[in-house]
């Protein structure tokens, strides 16, 4: 599979390094709170961040199977490394919320909606992959015959800064599912680092909204042709293939291959890959109530295909070996996905593969059952 | 901002629940409770409207919400009949409230069983357990228009004599033009009905025009395999036949994916399927 | 009396027989006889001798097995189509269970020393009727393994938080 499709024609400024401060300002004042790359317990996490200096300037990540680790870099980039164990699904889908409540009255029970403040944010950092993360959810929460009002709420709202990948690691494999690694859309503006700033493309209006309050400059095409250059070494970087050839039939052909109690044997159920995957949205409600047992609020927390008593029913679970959980989850993302929304639920981020604590690959997975035949 | 698919102004919250209260609480058997509901709210009362075969999810605040097959008749307009076995948690605590009491209703939920098709055709019923529910609105549109179908059969089964739900209707049923047989697992002596399991009161069907019959089940997914499995035997072909699909249904919305089997989602492209759309997965263990 | 031209219409119209070619349908017929029982009447008891088969055309007949302490019990019921006795055929005809029609019932008998000794002779008319025997038994055999599972009995997993 190629890179992403033709990228269209956008209007491009230069923002020089030292005036990245200033698009935090302008997103800040306008009420967004930003999301962005930060470190964290030795990685590079999602969460609330104000200033350039929150970024994880000069800093890489080294990640393979099972394996995720920060270096420091010979240079100062702002975004010189790829995707964490964090995904932009965490803020649109979050990992617990209210859907509704419930109060015991006089009349008996009342349920209402609760009050959501839905957050404002902009997203500064989006890969190309998960640009096309985020498109896979929409069409899980907002285009189906229920539409999410949790999800539509914070997506509808969101300013999304993406970045180009300039560098690829080992787990990722954006080109063999289509979703990168250039942006191609679906983004307010996307950045492309070099050593002195930014070539910042504009998306949409609220994007050329921001950019008109920003000190930016006309770029010549020396800058345009560096731009493509640096984009081009995280296509060069990329090694890792998942061959789609007819892959719905493949794996949806192929339920009782042995490869299946092969990799069962090593995969630990541990639900990782799901946390980390930026298109898994299983979930389960439960109730919680206040003491006094009048004011239940029910809430939505992220579940996993891997969870034991996740296929409970009746008395029994229908999934009751992880030989039957770990087939559910890759002939989901990667077959059964196809069915039930058009497209792949893989877009190819390779996190599966790295936050795998036994390093499991789903690439080499389809491989072998593709190579042993039907 | 990068506006994704056209969203209306205001997203109805599809995880909210209606009140209603309890007209109604009839005991059906061992464990099993029929209970009428009518909406709080007049409005959401006037519009509802369900077609045979959908679901509900019956909400018990603080405890959990359950999926019940809607069993009333579709015409009916004040009230809303959910027969449940107490089984878990959520449907225990059901059984033990009383008429007057309040709780949620979402729905109505899921695919409906197809009467269009059934025009001039033979229409056989099977049923097992707690599958009879769903498909009891199905018998009130046959019995509300009868010169609609062609010969009309219920086969129903159940573990015991007593555990046969809505036997005070059988023979109403028959009177109004459906042959109504039962079987049970086991029974003691005084029952002079059929003993054994519901496959082999299809295999008896007489008379039985194979290409004049369509075919719903519902009930324990081995009995409907087995059941369709007689039924083909016959001379059925796999599009007469539709079945009430389950899995753990959560949501009922479509988003929770518990209810997924294969690439199906039971709760919004079931639980009423095709049989031939299923058949595949049905093959498969554990999935 | 019923006459042997109506014995093979019936014959025609029971599944057990419907298809087998006219020839063998003359063939059976000649040794058959209608039978009716009124409710409660038994056929057979079990541990005795019975030499007869029977396929039933209508009607109820329980089949009950006896276990010392626990009494008789009801296993099975057959009706319309079904065969019945087929250890009188198979087997030393000594029969596996007590068989009482539960309403009245009408059935096609066939003695089994002259159903074999049919088949002995003609074994076309000795395949045919095999075979509609082993289908038969293969259905009631899958029909007893799907009671076995006992598929309507109550869940018995431990609840927690479920429904």
């Amino acid at each position: 599979m190629s890179p992403a499709t033709e990228v269209p024609e956008r209007v491009c400024r230069w923002l020089a390094k030292d005036a990245l401060q200033s698009l935090f300002d302008a997103l800040i004042d306008r009420g967004y709170a930003v999301i962005g790359p930060t470190i964290d317990q030795d990685a590079i996490v999602y969460d609330r961040i104000t200033s350039v200096d929150d970024l994880p300037r000069g800093w890489t990540d080294t990640q393979g199977p099972g394996t995720y680790r920060l270096a420091p870099r010979e240079d100062d980039a702002l975004f010189g490394y790829v995707v964490g164990p964090h995904s932009w699904k965490r803020f649109l889908f979050p990992p617990l919320a209210a859907v509704a409540t419930a109060d015991r009255t006089d009349e008996g029970w009342r349920m209402a909606s609760p009050t959501d403040d839905a957050p404002k944010y902009a997203f500064l950092g989006v890969r190309a992959c998960e640009l096309a993360a985020i498109r896979v959810q929409d069409r899980t929460f907002l285009e189906g015959p229920y539409v999410d009002p949790i999800y539509a709420a914070r997506r509808r709202q969101a300013f999304i800064v993406a970045v180009n990948c300039t560098q690829a690691a080992p787990t990722c494999f954006c080109t063999s599912m289509g979703t990168g690694p250039r942006c191609s859309g679906g983004f307010d503006l996307a950045l492309t680092e070099l050593s002195t700033g930014f070539v910042v493309e504009i998306g949409s209006d609220a994007g050329s909204d921001i950019v008109a309050g920003l000190e930016t400059e006309e770029v010549d095409s020396q800058i345009l042709t560096e731009a493509e250059t640096a984009r081009q070494g995280a296509i060069d970087q990329i090694t890792r293939r998942l061959d789609t050839e007819g892959i719905r039939d493949l794996l949806l052909g192929n339920l009782d291959h042995p490869r299946w109690n092969d990799v069962a044997a090593r995969c630990l159920s541990c639900t990782n890959c799901t946390m980390v995957c930026p298109t898994c949205f299983c979930s389960s409600v439960k109730d919680v109530a206040d003491l006094t047992g009048d004011h239940v609020e029910r809430q939505r927390q992220w579940d996993s295909c891997f969870n034991f008593d996740f296929s409970y029913m009746n008395g029994g679970v229908v999934r009751n070996d992880i030989r039957s959980r770990y087939r559910q989850w890759l002939t989901h993302k990667l077959a059964s996905w196809i069915d039930q929304f058009g497209t792949s639920g893989c877009v190819g981020c390779g996190r599966c593969i790295t936050w795998c604590p036994v390093g499991i690959d789903l690439t080499e997975e389809v491989a072998a059952i593709r190579e042993a035949g039907p | 901002m990068t506006s994704p698919v056209a969203l209306p102004p205001v997203v109805a919250n599809p995880w909210l629940a209606d009140a209603v209260v309890i007209r109604e609480m009839v005991a059906e058997g061992p464990g099993v409770t029929t209970f009428r509901l009518a909406f709080v709210d007049e409005e959401r009362r006037d519009s509802f409207r369900f077609r045979p075969g959908q679901f509900g999810m019956l909400y018990l605040p603080g405890v959990g919400e359950v999926p019940i097959g809607i069993s009333g008749h579709c015409q009916q307009e004040r009230t809303w009949s959910f027969t449940v076995r107490a089984a878990g948690n959520t449907t225990r605590a059901l059984s033990s409230l009383h008429v007057g009491d309040t709780l949620g209703l979402r729905g109505p939920f899921g695919s409906a069983w197809p009467l269009e098709l059934c025009d001039g055709a033979d229409l056989v019923i099977v049923a097992g357990g707690l599958g009879l529910p769903p498909l009891r609105p199905v018998i009130y549109d046959v019995i509300a228009n009868r010169e609609r179908y062609g010969r009309v059969t219920l086969i129903y089964g159940s573990r015991t004599v007593d555990a046969l739900v809505y036997a005070s209707e059988y023979d109403d049923w028959s009177r109004r033009g459906i042959d109504v047989q039962t079987t049970v697992d086991r029974a003691d002596l005084d029952w002079k009905g059929n003993v054994g399991v519901v496959p082999l009161l299809i295999e008896r069907l007489h008379p039985f025009v194979h290409d004049r019959a369509i075919l719903f089940t519902c009930g324990p997914e081995v009995m409907i395999r087995f059941a369709v499995r007689s039924a083909l035997a016959r001379g059925m072909r796999i599009e007469q036949i539709w079945a009430s699909m389950e899995r753990n249904m959560q949501c009922a919305i479509g988003l929770c994916g518990h209810c997924q089997f294969g690439p199906e989602f039971i709760c919004k492209d079931g639980p009423v399927f095709r049989y031939d759309r299923v058949e595949p997965w049905l093959k498969v263990e554990a999935l | 009396m019923i006459e042997k031209q109506a014995v093979t219409e019936l014959l025609r119209e029971l599944r057990f027989t419907a298809d087998l070619p006219g020839e063998a349908l003359d063939e059976i017929a000649r040794i058959a006889s209608v039978v009716e029982f009124p409710a409660g009447t038994p056929l057979f008891q079990e541990g005795a001798e019975n030499r007869a088969l029977y396929i039933i055309e209508h009607g109820r007949v329980g089949l009950d097995m006896h276990v010392p302490g626990r009494g008789r019990i009801r296993v099975l019921s057959v009706g319309s189509g079904d065969v019945l006795a087929w250890s009188a055929l198979l087997g030393e005809g000594v029969m596996t269970v007590s068989a009482t029609a539960l309403e009245p019932t009408r059935a096609v008998t066939l003695p089994a020393k002259e159903v074999l000794e049919l088949c002995a002779r003609n074994h076309e008319i000795g395949y045919g009727l095999m075979r509609h025997l082993a289908v038969a038994l293969a259905q009631r055999l899958v029909a007893t393994r799907l009671q076995l599972l006992d598929l309507f009995s109550e869940p018995t997993g431990t609840d927690g938080f479920r429904s």
